[in-house]
């Protein structure tokens, strides 16, 4: 893997051996707990430069404290957020809309989305993300005492609700979820190679559309207007890319890293299990204590961030795990406390970027929770097997094998 | 209890909304609606947790006297849909 030299302009004492990619409980471990492992970084300075904090290698200022993380991911004119990243791995240069798109053409692109994605209109899912929790957990219950969480449950419940409000068929399920995973967790072969087919995938899923409209989520794209004119191909594919990336593991991982907590804490699981009103609170607790994300940024200008040489063109990287451990946010932030209020963590990200589908996501975890717990008796992790996590771009858990023989 | 909205600093995250979906009103892209907001006593401990919870800092509890005795018809859109 390439390793970047530090830049000049970044004084060594501000150098931290600290990465998402390496440090100590990043890789792929069993029992691990990456999310808690990126706490040490509170020990050290608000901002330090960390030489390999990317899959392609490349370093990045870290911002440890949510307050400045806050700041950064508010401040678009200083902060750009276009780095091609999807584009990048075929080598070329366009951006998923609207994470991509810098304000304010952002704007425009969010606009004509977030009414897919409001409160609102989430509220009027509800009920399909119900039925197909319960049928799935239905299933598990009628066929044994233990299950693989990740694949008998999360992933299939995740995807299928997102393949739905896509308008793509379910039998496929599989398929996408695998060029997901080669896309967000593959090597240099594999993360092409899945993003040129996932590119033709939607392109062709346009043209289909364009060709015979339906009533879905690519059809209201490739119909829709901006500033009084249709999208161009180049717009419709950043879109359809970025909302069928963003869609296919998220909310699947966030299962995961919750259910595998309950397991290993009957107490809480009773708790939830007894009084489930209280599940709403408690999955605002668990997205801040298993969040997945790292938000990096680009410098747009030269700019002394406290104390801090941050020169155009730096890459700054605000990772959710790190600002929900912050101790001026959070009282005693390492501790998982379910009853805790006043959460305002950073799971979804702050400022005009904040995550799309936040509310439909945290439907899903409640409902998924909820639906788990009164349906399945008491659950630990399957005696003899170890729940594998890891770190990186994006943070997941490989597999979680539960038993309530 | 009066609440000052900064609209420009909303985002989005609806955690308002979610505490208390009778005080704080969403438009129709989910961002909370602009105008201060008069809350009444009854509502204060619910309301003051919504303003705690929003990640943008965008509600702040207005604590001057003035707030307090702002009249009546200055009230915004408390009851509106």
């Amino acid at each position: 893997m390439a390793l970047n030299p530090v830049p000049d302009h970044v004084p060594p004492e501000m150098v931290g051996d600290f990465s998402l990619f390496t440090s100590p409980g990043m890789l792929p471990t069993p029992d691990g707990d990456p999310q808690a492992a990126t706490a040490c970084v509170h020990a050290g300075p608000p901002i330090f430069y960390s030489p390999f904090n990317t899959r392609d290698g490349r370093g990045t200022w870290v911002i440890t404290r949510a307050t400045d993380q806050r700041r950064v991911l508010q401040d678009a004119d200083s902060f750009s957020s276009h780095r091609s990243i999807f584009a990048s791995a075929l080598g070329e240069n366009w951006p998923m809309i609207p994470l991509e798109l810098d304000p304010p053409a952002h704007g425009v692109f969010r606009s004509l989305l977030n009414p897919l994605l409001s409160p609102k209109r989430v509220t009027a899912l509800e009920p399909a993300v119900r039925e197909r929790a319960i049928a799935l957990i239905d299933s598990i219950a009628a066929s044994g005492t233990s299950c693989d969480v990740m694949q008998d449950f999360a992933f299939p419940f995740a995807v299928s609700i997102f393949l739905r409000l896509l308008g793509l068929p379910d039998h496929r399920l599989h398929t996408f979820v695998g060029w997901a995973n080669d896309l967000l967790h593959g090597d240099d072969v594999k993360r092409p190679a899945a993003a040129r087919t996932i590119l033709a995938f939607i392109d062709e899923l346009a043209a289909m559309r364009r060709e015979e409209p339906v009533d879905d989520f690519m059809t209201f794209i490739v119909q829709a207007q901006v500033e009084g004119r249709r999208l161009t191909d180049e717009e419709v594919r950043g879109i359809g890319v970025l909302v069928f990336v963003a869609g296919l593991d998220t909310v699947a991982a966030a299962i995961g890293f919750d259910l595998a907590f309950l397991a290993r804490h009957p107490k809480e699981q009773e708790l939830l299990r007894s009084e489930p009103n209280r599940i709403v609170l408690a999955a605002e607790e668990l997205l801040r204590a298993y969040p997945t994300v790292q938000i990096i940024r680009v410098a747009r200008k030269d700019i002394d961030f406290e104390g801090a040489p941050i020169r155009k063109g730096d890459y700054v990287s605000c990772a959710t795990m790190i600002a929900n451990r912050d101790s001026a946010e959070f009282e005693c932030p390492d501790t998982i406390d379910l009853m805790r209020e006043d959460n305002r963590h950073a799971a979804f990200g702050y400022g005009p970027h904040r995550c799309l589908g936040s509310h439909l996501a945290r439907r899903e975890i409640v409902i998924g929770l909820e639906e788990w717990l009164a349906r399945l008796p008491a659950f630990r992790i399957k005696e003899g097997t170890a729940p594998i996590a890891y770190g990186g771009h994006v943070f997941g858990i490989e597999n979680l094998i539960v038993d309530w023989s | 209890m009066h609440i000052v909205v900064h609209k420009a600093k909303c985002q989005g995250h609806a955690r308002c909304w979610a505490q208390a979906p009778n005080i704080f009103k969403l438009d129709d892209e989910g961002y909370v609606l602009p105008g201060d907001i008069n809350v009444a006593q009854e509502d204060e401990l619910l309301a003051s947790r919504a303003v705690r919870s929003c990640p943008e800092s965008a509600l702040e509890i207005d604590r001057t006297s003035a707030a307090r005795f702002e009249p009546a018809e200055m009230q915004p859109r408390a009851g509106e849909a």
